[in-house]
């Protein structure tokens, strides 16, 4: 398919199609001096000067709190009905290309073995749309972790804006092909339009993701004090878990009353002690360092070499919104040496 | 079935508790059976394999199946009144109903052990996996060789299943050491005080032709392990099986990896030279 | 100023008189501080006390903190803001004077919107309570690093948190309800606000205590509500305005809002303010027969 070309102001009619047709329009908007992804209903909601949202879209694909299954007592025993999900069609505009990169992650998580539906059918229903980076700040790093903002891996649709004011539209995998060709009203014939320059940020020289890797995978290093020394600031708010678009941990809880109640599948974090907290008092991750040396192992050993995807994207998040500012890279660099 | 019908794979099938035994003044059997008919005589698993248990409107907990796949029909549970699920399905009686899903996880490779020599270590609250394949075995008794079973707890009335262990006690076809801790017998204990690895040491059951399964807290696996290694076992010889948190049961929560290894999927049964060369972080 | 510091640090540890001292250091690329536990000598000098050292450093002296409590008697570098909560700690019997040692640094300010410094301190990057201290020389320390501040704060407190404030108060109940259950909607569930405090040092928090559930854990206006007023509550008489809960919260909950109104109705009703006496015992966990009793009609 030959590349397309939007304009700006063609936006609103893309957000009106997509409405019409039933589906759901997500994109950074400035909510709480935050910008974050959000559903809007016209073009001006949308903030086009941001280096990354706030949280990951993650959340439309894996909501923070699901019913999983209703219940109730009756008269004979436990009514119990499997909820059902018919997911929209839902459009992520604005992501940036280290996090279209996650999803593919996240699905292997949900679909190894097991296939976690109310993720396969929400994602299955996902066009995301990558807008690529013309500006960052110093908490990037994808170009570290083998990325860029010219790696088009996980987008539907690939943007990339113009001098004019618009986006040159590339249609990136089939999902993508078929939505530009069902939206094709919007989209204009390629006008050879300038593109603007990306934002590529800096390789961090001292981090070897394949030393990272091999390192870990001896597990010698887990009594190594280095991670104790590393991660000692680490408070366990558990906030790099919230925003990161890779991570995927969740808790089981039921909720309701005597009579009536539901199954929830809510977000958990790794970083909470009680997260592995046996009922019999044991906790095999008692400290925060193991706790967080648990995270950095899912990122650059368990996603690279059991989901053969990435567990890091390098969009810097969990490095923004650090109160301690423990910054994953430093370790990264620390464990390349 | 409709296609679009989802395939929900946190939604449990509803089982009803048939019997209940009280092993301990906390800990409790229930015999469950599926509601669905075609569950209940279609229902098979190996021993080994775990569950998640739902008390509805307080959550679901994991353990292992405590009866033998031999028994059909039903299967059966054994828990401690620990946390919030366990305390509320505790507070239920007979007739009463619970979700159940499963089968998960891996099982004891029993049918490469036929002809062998069987030992069995256990201790507390540690014996419900283990009961599964003495009862497997049992009621495949002529494939095995010598059965020994060496049980301890802390006091006399934290042994669990008293009955059984009368009546393996009483059988020819098997040895039965039972111990208590020492300070934990009561003046008419007939059996050993002592520590489950001490008792082992002296029962000391030929490592020749024989598989260990062990089974109880982290510090009894520990020194079993050395005594069974003391006694010639090689660690391959060894099994067990690692029970940590879970939420999910089939690899996505997140919470019972040991390292890159997910107990929920890959195991729960290791021998002891897979556990050896797992991260330290149990 | 910093000097000074580093030379205090390194004398301690040289005497042994304390095993770490917990301070601020750069991060890598020397735009941000970040905490550092120094327990050697030479590296002292990683030690840094700028604006940008906004943490508050005493939740490592918490209970949370096993590891850390485990490398030995601690040195602390602490603005008079931060020793307020010191100060709580010891009165609730958290940590023991004797077992820490304060380096009180004198301060002109920090900087709360950290992407916005230039390298010059100005009132629209810095929290409100900065504009408000009257505790920019140390109150509490063993020692006192930086030269003594002359300012003085205003006699009626001012700055966005108390603008906001009337602002709110100045609505109709329900107008104020739809404000908060608003931002409370926001509320991710991830206990930031909880981790960051050190005066949010429970064994268990009452969100882990599930038998009974008193806290709904998803993240729905049931369980965000429940969370976010409880911990306000459990705050009362206790929290000194440091503000770190609003400033480790990833979605921007107005936390300062809620624990500054507190603050205030504290004051208001018992004349107390936390943090400046170790003797003097917070008024929920005292009975006085003067205590108001206007809730009584």
């Amino acid at each position: 398919m030959a590349d397309k070309y939007l304009k700006k102001e063609a936006l609103e009619k893309l957000i009106a199609a997509v409405s019409s047709s039933g589906g759901c329009f997500i994109a950074p908007t400035t909510d709480a001096r935050q910008v974050v992804f959000k559903s809007v209903e016209k073009a001006a909601d949308i903030t086009h000067d941001y280096v990354l949202a706030r949280n990951s879209y993650k959340e439309f694909v894996f909501p923070q709190t699901e019913v999983v299954a209703t219940f109730a007592v009756r008269q004979h025993g436990i009514g119990l009905t499997g909820k059902e999900v018919a997911p929209k069609e839902t459009v992520i505009f604005g992501a940036r290309p280290c996090e279209a990169a996650s999803l593919s992650s996240l699905r292997a998580v949900f679909t190894w073995d097991f296939i976690d539906e109310f993720y396969t059918k929400r994602e299955d229903r996902t066009i995301v749309m990558t807008v690529a980076c013309t500006t960052g700040d110093e908490a990037c790093f994808c170009t570290t972790v083998g990325l860029s903002p010219e790696s088009t891996a996980g987008s539907d649709v690939y943007l990339k804006e113009t001098a004019d004011n618009g986006y040159l539209v590339q249609a990136i995998s089939e999902k993508g092909k078929a939505f530009v060709e069902k939206y094709a009203a919007v989209f204009e014939e390629q006008a050879g339009a300038k593109t603007k320059k990306l934002f590529m940020p800096e390789k961090i020289k001292g981090i070897d993701l394949a030393k990272i890797t091999g390192r870990l995978k001896n597990t010698g290093h887990y009594d190594e004090p280095v991670w104790a020394e590393l991660t000692r600031k680490c408070i366990g708010c558990g906030a790099c878990t919230y925003v990161c678009p890779t991570c995927h941990c969740f808790d089981m809880v039921d909720e309701g009353t005597a009579y009536e109640g539901e199954r929830r599948k809510n977000w958990d974090s790794c970083q909470y002690d009680s997260f592995t907290l046996h009922a019999s008092g044991h906790n095999p991750r008692d400290t925060q360092f193991k706790r967080w040396r648990n995270r950095f192992m899912c990122k650059f050993s368990i996603y690279p070499d059991k989901f053969a995807s990435k567990g890091c994207v390098g969009c810097g998040r969990c490095v923004r919104v650090c109160p301690v500012r423990l910054d994953i890279t430093e370790v990264m660099e620390e464990l390349s040496k | 079935m409709t296609d679009n019908k989802m395939n929900n794979i946190y939604l449990p099938q509803l089982v009803t508790i048939e019997d209940i035994y009280d092993e301990t003044p906390d800990v409790r059997s229930y015999r469950l059976v599926f509601k669905d008919s075609t569950l209940r005589e279609g229902f098979d698993f190996k021993a080994g394999q775990f569950g998640l248990y739902s008390a509805f409107g307080l959550g679901e907990s994991t353990f292992c199946i405590a009866s033998s796949p031999t028994r059909k029909g039903y299967f059966q549970c054994t828990f401690r009144r620990a946390g919030r699920v366990t305390n509320g399905m505790a507070d239920l009686s007979i007739g009463d109903t619970m979700g159940f899903r499963g089968p998960y996880g891996n099982w004891f490779p029993l049918d490469q052990w036929k002809g062998k020599n069987m030992v069995f270590i256990a201790g507390g609250i540690g014996l419900p996996p283990v009961r599964s394949v003495i009862w497997n075995c049992l009621d495949r008794r002529e494939e095995f060789g010598r059965i020994t079973i060496v049980y301890g707890a802390r006091t006399v009335s934290d042994l669990v299943y008293k009955e059984e262990l009368a009546h393996w006690g009483k059988r020819a076809d098997v040895t039965l050491v039972q111990a208590v801790d020492p300070g934990g017998q009561t003046p008419d204990w007939t059996g050993k005080v002592g520590f489950v690895p001490t008792v082992l040491e002296q029962t000391a059951p030929a490592a020749e032709n024989s598989i260990a399964i062990t089974c109880g807290p982290p510090i009894m696996i520990k020194f079993v392990l050395a005594t069974l290694n003391k006694l010639g076992f090689r660690d391959e010889q060894v099994y067990t099986t690692l029970e940590n948190k879970m939420k999910c049961g089939v690899g996505k929560c997140g919470r019972c990896n040991v390292g890159d290894v997910y107990i929920c999927k890959e195991g729960p049964v290791y021998n002891a030279a897979e556990v050896k060369k797992m991260y330290n972080d149990f | 100023m910093e000097n000074a510091l580093r030379k205090k640090a390194k004398e301690l540890l040289e005497s042994g008189e304390v095993k770490v001292v917990i301070g601020y250091g750069w991060n890598r690329a020397k735009t941000r501080a970040t905490p550092v536990f120094i327990t050697k000598p030479e590296e002292a000098d990683r030690l840094v006390f700028n604006p940008l050292c906004v943490n508050n450093l005493s939740v490592y002296l918490t209970r949370k903190f096993k590891d850390i409590a485990a490398l030995g008697r601690p040195a602390i570098v602490a603005k008079g803001c931060d020793i307020r909560n010191i100060v709580v700690l010891i009165t609730e019997a958290q940590l023991k004077r004797e077992n820490v040692y304060i380096i009180g640094m004198t301060c002109s300010g920090v900087v709360y919107r950290q992407e916005l410094w230039k390298g010059e301190l100005k009132p629209e990057i810095m929290p409100t309570k900065c504009g408000n201290c009257d505790v920019r020389n140390p109150h509490a320390a063993d020692a006192v690093i930086g030269a003594k501040s002359t300012f003085v704060p205003p006699d009626a407190p001012a700055g966005m948190v108390f603008n906001k404030i009337k602002e709110i108060d100045s609505k109709t109940q329900s107008e104020r309800w739809g404000f908060w259950i608003k931002e409370f909607s926001r509320c991710v569930k991830c206990y930031a606000c909880r981790q960051v405090c050190s005066l949010c040092y429970c064994e268990r928090c009452i969100t882990e205590k599930n038998m009974p559930q008193w806290i709904e854990t998803s993240a729905h206006p049931r369980g965000n509500l429940s969370w976010n007023l409880t911990r306000a509550m459990h705050l009362v008489g206790r929290c000194t305005f440091c503000g770190e809960c609003e400033r480790a919260c990833p979605v921007n909950i107005p936390l300062n809002l809620l624990n500054q109104k507190m603050i205030m109705v504290v004051k208001d009703s018992f004349d107390f303010k936390s943090g400046y006496d170790e003797k003097t015992h917070p008024p929920m966990i005292v009975f006085s027969p003067d205590d108001k009793e206007e809730f009584i009609k």
